[in-house]
Parts: structure tokens; C-alpha cells; sequence
């Protein structure tokens, strides 16, 4: 026989678990330091490799110019500017990353308890039939 | 009239409800070839891709494929455009489309579809549809996909315009070509009072939508629209942008009435029957306001006749016609008495044939 209450619960089940569930199950394998830390270390990786090609844009850009002057170029003041810049960048991406990833791991943990709680009404559905089963059965005796 | 529109929204959503397994990879599908179709259309440079039945491929590809793969088959089919049309501005492309995604696109999440949007309606003339939407359902941070898109859009309209002035192999042409697109891109005010433009539309949007007053959703996207008009006015007068004013106007137009009309399908609310409670616990008193959804149910098709082989029709019983008659005034049921007796034909036809 079918149960609504059961066919409802489990639909909604199966709709989580297919949509937002899967990133969800998937971020709560880490605990909130690892999650955040392996987010901000890939952060910092992008905008490494995004500053390189800015800079090999840059290079490109000023070549004339840089071959022109090469012999003079004050090298000292040109790296720790760069440099300087970058570390802003790193900064403000690790701090922005840290609280966003920090939010987001919170949100997907409530909406995982949402989902076992519902998980748990499912199961004790399934004992409230098992009990009426067995009482059928006796009363059958 | 409304009651007609009502009755068309909940077939509609019905409908879609009913063939969800057909219509997603149709509408997947339709929205892949309109991707692919004005990519074309407007950098089409690469013979071979803009044949139909490349079209239609790629399309495919796109419809069994998730969101993200369209997005990267997109960027890839542009870049072959461009390769064909000068290889070195190909390779700048790739090198500022990675430099975007390292930087912003990353963080486009569950909305990253806005990054294709953007660019394709404003092909179409109505990007601003695009923030209008995301105002209604978006967190301001919608914003990242819909610069990202913006970025994209512009930068291939200074692409393309540079690609027509022909192409040379020589370093000097090279090595000037490549400096020209660069102080476009970086002088291209249009970008960014765009960008400023679409962030405070979904700014205002979203801070409205929180306002509890009656046509909230209607009212902000209005606001929206006055927003998005007032912004690029004062933004032309202020910076000469060089913008169409008149096709922006009746863009905004445009995009007003596809978000209302999303809106509408999304939610629509009956506020002539709001209720107001009031009533309090330990620690709080509730003002509550609660504002019903309209929920008109489609009269259940009544199947009338059981055996229509001889045609034997069951009259309808005085209960039922009560019963209709209490739910629907004389102006409505006219208004949808016709259609309803021809589906439920339909329907009896149906059951048949799967007999």
C-alpha cells in the first residue's frame, strides 16, 4: 500500500539530494578550517596565475619601452611596486574568501541537519508501519 | 481578462510541470542554438562553424551537457572566430577570458548562466532584462556573473572592430594592433558605467523586495527600469558614453515586461485577500501579514462520457453543477467553457489509444 506522508518525504528527499545536496554532502567530508583553507589556497592560486598573465600583458604592452630602456630601468622600484600590489590583492581575496567560504559552509551544514531531520521522520515512518504490520500479523494469528 | 490570464498561467505551469522531462532539453536546446546562432552572427569569422548543421551540433552538444559546458563551448567557438580572423588577438582573447575567470568568474555561482545572457541580449538589445530578473530573485552579489558578461560583451565588440581592420604578420603591426585593443578595453567607459548601472538596479531591487507593501515585485521591478534609465542617461550626459538613447529606452521597456512577465509566472499573489494577525508568545508579538498565493485550479477535466464507442453521454448530476457554479461567476466559465470540453475529448481520445 501506498503511504503519501512516506511518497512526500521521500520525493523531497530525492529532490535535495539530486540538486543543492550533492555540493552540500560533498563540503560536509571537510571540517570549516579545511574547507575554508583548501578554498582560500585555490583563490590564491587563480589570482597568482591571473596576475602573472596581467603582468605578461603588461610587458608585452610597455615592450617597446622596456627594451628601450632595459640598461636604466630602476628594476628595484618596479618589483617591490608589483610586488606591492600583488600582496594587496592576495590580502583582500584571502580575507573576502575567508568569510564567504566560512558563510557558505555554515548555510550547507543547516540545510544538511534540515535534511537528516527529514531523514529521520522517514525512518520512524517506517517503524510506525513495521509496528502496524506486525500487529496485522497478530491479529491474523 | 485576469481571470483569463490566470487560467493561462496554470495551464502553462501544468503543462510544464506535466512535460518537464520533454520541455527542459527542448528550452536547453533552443537556448544553446540562440547562443550559438548569434556568437555566429556576430563574430562569425570561421566559415565552417557557421554552417547549420554546425549550428544544430553544437546545440546538441550543449542541450545533454550541464550549464557550465555551454559557457566553455561558447568561449571556445568565439575563440575560433577570432583565431580565424587574426590568431594574435585569439590569443589575447584566451589570455583576458583566463584572467577574468581567475579574478571574478570563479565566484559566479548558481547564476553563472548570466555570463552567456548578458552578452547574447545585448545582441538582442535587451540586456537589462538580465539585471531585472536577478533583482527579483537575486543577493547582490549576482553582480559577479553579470559584470563578468558585461566584460565579455564589450571586450569582443572592441575585438571585433579591431579584427575588421584587416590583419598583417608583421611584429610592428603586431605588436601596435595589440596596444590599440589594450587602450580600448581599458578607456571603454561604456563598460563600466554598466556594470555601476546593473549593480545598482539589483541593489534597489533586492533592498525593495523586502518592503512589505502590496505589488512589492511589480513595484521594484518598475523601479528597476526607472533606475536603469535615469543611470545611463545621467551616465551619458556625464561621460559622453557615446549610447544609443533611444534603443536603451525602449530596451529597458522591453526588458520591464519580460521580468514581469517572469515574475508573474513565478508568483503571482492575490493581495485583495490579505490577512493581518496579531497575536503574541513569551519572548516576541507577532504582527503578521500574510498575502495568499493565487492558486486557481484548472477545473479537473470531467470526463463525461464512460463508453464513447455509442456515444452515450452521462448528463452532468445537479451536485456537480452546484458545485461549479458556486466556484465560477457566468463571465468566467464563458470565458473558458469552449477550450475545456475540447481537451477533455482530447483526453478521452488519448486514454484510448493507449488502450
Amino acid at each position: 500500500m501506498l503511504n503519501n506522508r512516506k511518497v512526500r518525504l521521500m520525493t523531497r528527499l530525492a529532490i535535495y539530494e539530486q540538486t543543492e545536496g550533492k555540493e552540500d554532502v560533498r563540503i560536509s567530508k571537510y571540517f570549516q578550517t579545511d574547507y575554508v583553507r583548501l578554498n582560500v589556497l585555490k583563490s590564491v592560486v587563480a589570482v597568482t596565475f591571473g596576475y602573472l598573465l596581467i603582468l605578461l600583458l603588461l610587458v608585452v604592452y610597455h615592450s617597446e619601452y622596456l627594451i628601450r630602456e632595459a640598461v636604466t630601468l630602476d628594476y628595484q622600484g618596479l618589483l617591490s611596486k608589483y610586488l606591492g600590489i600583488y600582496i594587496i590583492l592576495l590580502v583582500v581575496y584571502c580575507s573576502v574568501g575567508m568569510i564567504g567560504y566560512m558563510l557558505k559552509y555554515r548555510s550547507s551544514r543547516k540545510k544538511l541537519a534540515k535534511y537528516f531531520r527529514m531523514l529521520r521522520r522517514l525512518r520512524s515512518l517506517y517503524r510506525e508501519e513495521a509496528v502496524e504490520l506486525t500487529e496485522e500479523g497478530k491479529d491474523k494469528e | 481578462m485576469i481571470v483569463t490570464i490566470l487560467e493561462l498561467r496554470a495551464r502553462v505551469l501544468r503543462f510544464l510541470q506535466k512535460f518537464q522531462l520533454v520541455v527542459e532539453p527542448i528550452v536547453k536546446f533552443i537556448i544553446a542554438y540562440a547562443v550559438f546562432h548569434s556568437i555566429n552572427n556576430a563574430i562569425g569569422h570561421q566559415p565552417q562553424l557557421m554552417s547549420l548543421p554546425a549550428e544544430l551540433l553544437l546545440s546538441l552538444l550543449g542541450t545533454f551537457t550541464p550549464p557550465v559546458l555551454l559557457v566553455l563551448l561558447a568561449a571556445l567557438v568565439s575563440l575560433a572566430h577570432v583565431y580565424v580572423a587574426s590568431p594574435l588577438l585569439a590569443i589575447l582573447v584566451a589570455i583576458l577570458m583566463a584572467v577574468l575567470y581567475c579574478f571574478i568568474a570563479r565566484f559566479s555561482g548558481k547564476y553563472g548562466y548570466a555570463v552567456l545572457a548578458v552578452p547574447i541580449l545585448f545582441l538582442l538589445k535587451i540586456p537589462y532584462a538580465v539585471p531585472l530578473v536577478l533583482g527579483l530573485v537575486a543577493t547582490p552579489t549576482a553582480i559577479i556573473p553579470v559584470a563578468c558578461g558585461v566584460i565579455v560583451y564589450r571586450m569582443f565588440v572592441v575585438i571585433n572592430s579591431v579584427a575588421l581592420l584587416g590583419d598583417s604578420m608583421a611584429i610592428e603591426d603586431i605588436l601596435l594592433m595589440y596596444v590599440d585593443v589594450i587602450d580600448r578595453l581599458v578607456a571603454d567607459k561604456q563598460m563600466l558605467v554598466t556594470i555601476a548601472v546593473f549593480f545598482i538596479i539589483i541593489l534597489v531591487m533586492y533592498l525593495m523586495r523586502k518592503l512589505s507593501i502590496e505589488y512589492v515585485f511589480e513595484i521594484s521591478v518598475a523601479v528597476g527600469a526607472i533606475v536603469c534609465i535615469l543611470g545611463f542617461l545621467i551616465a551619458d550626459l556625464a561621460l559622453q558614453t557615446e549610447l544609443n538613447i533611444i534603443s536603451m529606452v525602449f530596451g529597458t521597456v522591453g526588458s520591464m515586461l519580460i521580468a514581469l512577465v517572469f515574475q508573474f509566472f513565478r508568483l503571482a499573489l492575490d493581495y485583495t485577500a490579505v490577512e493581518r494577525v496579531q497575536f503574541e508568545d513569551d519572548d516576541y508579538y507577532y504582527y503578521v501579514k500574510a498575502v495568499p498565493k493565487i492558486n486557481l485550479t484548472v477545473p479537473e477535466r470531467s470526463v463525461k462520457r464512460i463508453s464513447p464507442q455509442n456515444g452515450t453521454e452521462f448528463p452532468e448530476t445537479e451536485e456537480r453543477r452546484q458545485e461549479r457554479e458556486e466556484l465560477l461567476s457566468e463571465e468566467e466559465r464563458y470565458a473558458m467553457g469552449d477550450e475545456l470540453d475540447e481537451a477533455a475529448d482530447e483526453d478521452v481520445d488519448a486514454e484510448n489509444g493507449d488502450l
